[in-house]
């Protein structure tokens, strides 16, 4: 099983997230926007991490450039939003994560897909 | 001293000649003329206030050369690609969008005409007519930041509303009682409708105000369609549906957005499940063309009664017999399709007949940056 970090400004969202990994055995941690999310893994130390792009305070490209995903090879980051087909969407590509998903689409069980999918890849 | 008639026909001459200066003069986008050779023979004022050119530095000089160009997207553009070049060649007007080089080394978007002087049936020349495009771009970027927010301010809430209903349905905050199911399976329908509904508008504003954002880079086809087929596998399996994939032996790499490329697919296989009765399958199936991929996606479904075959592609139209099977939908996902096969310069078509089942052809370009590049059929 895995550390997930999950960053998400959405409160109901962000619980929700917490509460179908844990389920699913793995160990969380949650953070409110990137900057949050930065403090964080730095102790957590996670193997993956679940990005929202729009946040307040530091938004998920933001994350994505101070964090370094070239400092971090062993991280691997899903980014979780609800911009379809958006620049933002390609930019997150060209910082190197490894999936985007649209969470309007996303049910529980397609969380947990991805992120069996995506841990595998490893 | 001329005869009368000599004298009065070459101040007719004059006049005409003072006429068509007037009207060159007069014209209200930028205008300049060339003669056969492509040297400049004529700048009206407008093209010397949009490029900050005077008559002196631009008359007799070779265009290619004082006027450098660029793409839209500003990589550069060959000698033998810019459009007075390729009307030369071809004899015909040429359209295009592109970035004219100014001499402070700055640039501006314009939409450009070139067409050829034609006298006594003869190519004495060229006309380039091009209007300053800045602030239709600006608004078209403002039109896209736009769609883009009201797309995630409405999908915020439904997100929410599908994550829990979903976890009320899986058991997540304890059992359901057997008639709370049906119930709760009724709003997960209705959000997944709305869903839906939320990315085909805003798919038809980028469409038809063509501000789809396209970003290029190398894929492998058969790539694209797994990370699809995994995405609906689920869809799949709960209407008991099976997708067969028929790789190619060989990486399929085309040059293409495949952000678009995965949503083309993904309504067209989603599509192909919704039409097919359980126990059917859904085949797609990917080749290798000399200039294009071409994917093809098979069901053993429903299929499209030959009468409407001319009317598949049009805005909100929706079969006789797809109603009948499905009551819910739009008639936008395949006119979407048609939109998002265009901005990637492919090609879709279909073969079908009423319950024999139907296939859809896409063929993109491996190549989709150079715009007059036509798939391969």
């Amino acid at each position: 099983m895995a550390r997930i970090l999950i960053v998400e400004d959405d409160r109901d969202l962000n619980a929700a997230y917490q509460i179908i990994l844990n389920r699913a055995g793995h160990t969380v941690a949650s953070a409110l926007n990137g900057e949050q999310a930065l403090r964080t893994a730095k102790d957590f130390q996670p193997d993956l991490i679940l990005l929202d792009l729009l946040m307040p305070v530091m938004g998920g490209l933001a994350f994505l450039q101070a964090y370094d995903l070239d400092e971090h090879t062993d991280v691997k980051v899903v980014i979780f939003t609800n911009m379809e087909n958006s620049p933002e969407v390609t930019q997150a590509y060209n910082l190197g994560v490894t999936r985007c998903i649209i969470k309007s689409w996303t049910a529980p069980q397609n969380l947990m897909r991805v992120v069996d999918d995506v841990l595998q890849s490893h | 001293m001329l005869p009368h008639d000599a004298g009065h026909s070459s101040q007719k001459v004059a006049e005409v000649q003072a006429e068509s200066e007037a009207i060159f003069r007069s014209i209200g986008d930028g205008a300049i003329a060339t003669d056969e050779f492509g040297h400049i023979t004529r700048i009206n004022p407008m093209a010397q206030r949009i490029l900050g050119l005077k008559p002196k530095e631009a008359l007799g000089q070779w265009f290619p050369r004082i006027l450098p160009i660029m793409r839209e997207d500003k990589t550069p553009l060959a000698l033998i690609e810019r459009p007075i070049v390729q009307m030369f060649l071809t004899g015909k007007s040429v359209t295009a969008k592109v970035r004219y080089i100014l001499k402070d080394g700055s640039s501006v978007p314009v939409s450009i005409t070139v067409s050829p002087i034609i006298l006594n049936g003869r190519p004495v020349g060229a006309i380039e007519v091009f209007r300053d495009i800045t602030e239709e771009q600006e608004i078209d970027r403002m039109k896209s930041e736009f769609i883009s927010l009201a797309s995630h301010q409405l999908r915020t809430p439904l997100s929410t509303i599908k994550t829990y209903t979903h976890m009320l349905a899986d058991g997540y905050f304890g059992p359901l009682a057997a008639p709370q199911t049906a119930p709760l399976q009724t709003v997960i329908t209705a959000a997944n409708t709305m869903n839906e509904l939320i990315s085909v508008l805003l798919n038809i504003a980028r469409i038809e105000s063509g501000s789809i954002a396209i970003s290029t880079s190398e894929y492998d086809a058969a790539q694209l369609v797994t990370d699809v087929i995994k995405q609906l596998q689920i869809t799949a399996d709960a209407r008991g549906v099976r997708l067969r994939f028929i790789r190619p032996a060989a990486p399929a790499n085309l040059c293409t957005d495949s952000l678009i490329a995965k949503e083309i697919l993904a309504n067209l296989i989603s599509n192909a499940i919704k039409y097919t009765p359980t126990l059917g399958t859904v085949t797609i199936r990917v080749r290798d063309l000399q200039h294009s991929v071409r994917i093809a996606v098979h069901d053993t479904g429903i299929g499209i009664p030959r009468q409407v075959h001319d009317k598949i592609f049009a805005k909100f139209f929706r079969a006789p017999n797809a109603v009948r099977e499905e009551t819910v939908g739009t008639g936008l996902g395949l006119y979407v399709v048609q939109g998002l096969v265009t901005t990637l310069h492919g090609k879709i078509w279909f073969r079908s007949a009423e319950d024999a089942g139907s296939t859809f052809y896409v063929s993109l370009p491996k190549s989709s940056v150079s715009p007059g590049r036509t798939a391969d059929l």
